[in-house]
């Protein structure tokens, strides 16, 4: 069990996924069927009939609603009373399989390459100064480096990648995530990994034919009928079972505030309690999971201005698929890269020490240790009074929340500033502190042109990163930042708000600093909302 | 015996020792630890705990001195201690206890330096995830004597529930109600000690019933707020847990808390601080934290502190501004 050797390099068990995908599907549907059918015995709302209509209102209600022809649902609806408990269980079968296929992921190796080989160094191009290009393919590469930097304990990441299962558990602020991390993953020698991603991104055919070959598989956020959902659930639980690396976002969709997600909807992240205990149950070799906390943190968000319209409008809040942003216009990307990417460490991926699936920690060797630092074998924690692996969702569902606040505890700790942020709360503390209140609505309320003294931004600075020093368990400055004293922090934020976005965020007006956008003003400080205001205010 | 079906008790006091006589008369198995040498002594040789010395111990309760023993013999453990005792007992259980253990408290209290709830401070000290607490108006001496008395058990954890219920359910004489509001029951549980030292008080100074009902009221409503900003449900305290412990232990002169209350009232200022004493400190803090206002609590807490005299902390109390209830 000792850790006797660094790896340089976690090998690829993605690349195997193809052939495996039969047997992986036909396991969800065993497993999905089976489980249905069982509990269907208990007659009532679990009745195959019940189950089956609950997909046709579903169904009929989604695509109705969109003009479409729902008539194969309403065709099934009216049949479903006079069905056997062959036919219904037929159909279902038949749903299983039918969804499960749209789910299903794919991976090509040879698409992975050539993204990870030749793609990448041409997206480096994209936004690299001509100086590396001159150094040749591997002075792109380097390029990329130092645009995306990963941080974090790598090696011991890439051992328990050989060890166990990676679960990656990142925070999400844009579409670009998916897209950065497996960049990110790939340059710190770490595996690929598989995840679940919503199905309105597919619609682009340039990302929908990297997405779905490299390891993405579809989420229809539409569908929220029970049955998907067991459906998808048990795809990733068989993923985890049979040892691929995954990838969830335990927040759920893109964080339209832009905080650190203080609590986490979860989702997929269950599954891996799940796993784990069919592993044990199973008695098959201890296979362990490792979850993995990450921080994405972006020098600027691409999608920051819809984001943020999206959480302050009222009627906004509940929307949660958003197919109208910067995300879906290609020119827009190609922008964030040419404007964005172009300073070194532009985003900065920061994994934590891993987890196991109930959120203990673990040694260098992988093995769960209590809050004492004591070894502790998890399978107690899943057995009954006679000593078996019993299968008790409520409990594991519970294991799940354990998770998610261990989770959100590291996620702050585990971020990085950039000076957009940094810059924009000491900013925003200003401009509150005169507005004499904290409360955005009422900030966006006021006259524009708002502005507020750069010496006393200045000094505001000074304080914050002062109170970030002394607590490390809420974040860390990037590098480059904490390397610039107060002015020259502030000089470099400025080049980045007064740039990308469609008008600026701050503005130097002689002495003063002009509030051009307090909305977007509020969407970077928001990175630091955690850390009190500086006097109780 | 086993294992699964044995119930192990940490702490011989009052309440532990009568949990276990009970269990032991309805025939199940359980096992009790103390850790003071002299007490483990005295039921071996005597069958009586000096903490309960009017209670006979069945044979069938097997004493240890061992944590280790206890942990080995049992999966569902008891903690039965003070809120003082309650830090200690905890770390040293947490080096002989796993993941497959699971653990429920009858402390009444908030506990360590940051005010804790003792499932939290269980998490914190040992490997147990599945915690719960059990709380209630069960007085020693009715458990012990077979009389009718009623627990609320809560966990986050269902299994913790009804395993509790399993294990401890002494129909007639022990019946155990289920909740998941493990913050709301730990809490009101704790408050229900210090509004109970309140009501001595109260009573000691011959209020009469009508301030009397409404300093209950009253108490139900602040320990409310306090639950739901510590994450529980404020119809909690509405149960076992809180009016029915209060209503209980302010009636009769045996309670510590309520003694104490009677003792301040008398003016004597010196009187031991009792888990209701330590709850009302305790309980006042965390609602500083929390920024809420508890009116009752805060001159509880000054009579205690010396700081008020009991004419003092009751004007403070009426002086609150009645809003709507």
């Amino acid at each position: 069990m000792g850790s006797d050797r660094p790896v340089l390099e976690a090998r690829s068990r993605l690349d195997g996924f193809n052939a495996d995908r039969e047997r992986v599907l036909r396991e969800v549907e065993r497993r999905v069927v089976e489980r249905i059918t069982t509990r269907a015995a208990a007659g009532g709302d679990a009745s195959l009939e019940y189950v089956l209509n609950d997909v046709c209102v579903s169904e009929i209600k989604r695509l109705e609603s969109g003009r479409k022809d729902a008539s194969r649902w309403r065709d099934l609806a009216g049949r479903l009373g006079t069905m056997n408990a062959a036919a219904l269980a037929g159909e279902l079968r038949g749903l299983v399989s039918h969804y499960g296929k749209d789910i299903v992921g794919n991976f090509d190796p040879r698409v992975y390459r050539f993204a990870t080989k030749v793609l990448t160094p041409g997206l480096g191009f994209l936004f690299a100064p001509m100086r590396s290009v001159r150094g040749g393919v591997g002075g792109l590469l380097d390029e990329l480096d130092s645009r995306i930097q990963v941080e974090g304990p790598l090696e011991l990441l890439r051992t328990m990648a050989e060890r166990g299962t990676l679960v990656v558990t990142p925070t999400h602020s844009s579409n670009m995530d998916s897209v950065v991390i497996g960049l990110g993953l790939e340059r710190a020698g770490l595996p690929p990994v598989t995840y679940g991603a919503g199905k309105n991104l597919f619609t682009n055919p340039f990302i929908s034919f990297f997405m779905h070959n490299l390891g993405a598989y579809r989420v229809d956020r539409r569908l929220r009928f029970e049955l998907y959902k067991d459906i998808l659930k048990e795809y990733s639980t068989v993923l985890l079972e049979s040892g691929y690396h995954s990838l969830f976002f335990p927040g759920g969709t893109r964080c339209r505030s832009n905080v650190i997600e203080p609590s986490l909807k979860l989702g997929l992240l269950g599954t891996t309690v799940t796993a784990y205990r069919n592993q044990l149950a199973s008695g098959g070799a201890h296979k362990r999971i490792y979850v993995v906390p990450a921080t994405i943190n972006y020098r600027l968000v691409l999608e920051a201005e819809t984001l943020i319209e999206d959480y302050l409008a009222e009627t906004g809040k509940n929307r949660y698929i958003i197919t109208d942003d910067e995300f879906s216009r290609l020119g827009r990307i190609v922008e964030f890269m040419r404007k964005i990417l172009v300073h070194e460490g532009a985003v900065v991926i920061r994994f934590g020490r891993p987890l196991d699936p109930l959120g203990h920690d673990v040694d260098d060797d992988g093995r769960s240790i209590d809050p004492r630092g004591r070894v502790v074998d998890l399978r107690g924690y899943f057995t009954g009074a006679d000593g078996a692996v019993v299968e008790d969702e409520q409990r594991d569902a519970e294991y799940t929340r354990l998770l998610g606040r261990r989770l959100a505890a590291a996620f702050p700790r585990e971020s990085v500033f950039h000076a957009t942020s940094l810059v924009a709360r000491a900013v925003y503390d200003r401009v509150c502190a005169s507005a004499g209140t904290r409360d955005i609505y009422r900030l966006t309320r006021l006259p524009p042109g708002r502005e507020v003294a750069i010496a006393d931004v200045v000094r505001g600075l000074g304080a914050l990163r002062a109170q970030l020093a002394a607590r490390p368990e809420a974040g860390r400055e990037h590098a480059r930042a904490a390397a610039a004293g107060d002015a020259a922090l502030l000089d470099d934020a400025m080049g980045a708000l007064a740039t990308y976005h469609s008008h600026p965020v701050i503005e130097r007006r002689g002495e003063q600093l002009r509030i051009g956008d307090v909305k977007l003003l509020y969407y970077y400080q928001n990175r630091l909302a955690h850390l009190p205001v500086e006097g109780g205010a | 015996m086993s294992r699964g079906d044995t119930v192990g008790i940490v702490g011989a006091g009052t309440f532990g020792t009568a949990l276990a006589v009970a269990l032991a008369r309805a025939a199940r198995p359980v096992i009790l630890y103390t850790r003071t040498p002299a007490v483990a002594e005295a039921i071996a040789t005597t069958r009586r705990c000096p903490r309960l010395p009017d209670v006979v111990i069945p044979d069938a309760v097997r004493v240890v001195g061992d944590p280790a023993v206890l942990a080995a013999a049992a999966r569902f453990l008891v903690v039965a201690v003070t809120s003082a005792d309650v830090p200690a007992r905890l770390l040293e259980l947490g080096t002989v206890v796993d993941g497959g253990h699971l653990i429920v408290h009858a402390v009444g209290a908030l506990a360590g330096p940051d005010d804790l709830r003792v499932s939290e401070l269980i998490e914190r000290s040992t490997p147990v995830l599945r915690a719960g607490v059990l709380a209630g108006p069960a007085l020693p001496g009715d458990l012990a004597g077979g009389r009718f008395a009623s627990m609320v058990v809560a966990s986050t954890f269902a299994e913790v529930v009804s395993e509790a219920r399993r294990l401890l359910n002494l129909p007639p004489a022990l019946r155990l109600y289920g909740s998941r509001d493990l913050a709301g029951v730990e809490l009101a549980s704790a408050l229900a000690g210090a509004y109970t030292v309140a009501l001595g008080l109260a009573d000691g100074a011959g209020v009469g019933v009508g301030p009397r009902a409404v300093l209950i009221t009253r108490a139900v409503a602040e320990a409310g707020r306090l639950l739901e900003c510590g994450g529980g449900v404020a119809r909690s305290f509405g149960g076992l847990a809180g009016l029915g412990n209060l209503l209980v232990r302010s009636a009769t002169e045996d309670d510590p808390d309520y003694r104490l209350g009677r003792a301040l009232a008398r003016g004597e200022t010196t009187a031991p601080r009792t888990e209701g004493a330590r709850a009302a400190i305790a309980g006042l803090r965390l609602a500083e934290r929390k920024r809420i206002r508890m009116p009752l609590l805060a001159g509880l807490a000054a009579v205690l502190a010396g700081k008020a005299s009991v004419a003092d902390a009751a004007r403070l109390a009426a002086d609150t501004v009645a809003a709507e209830e």
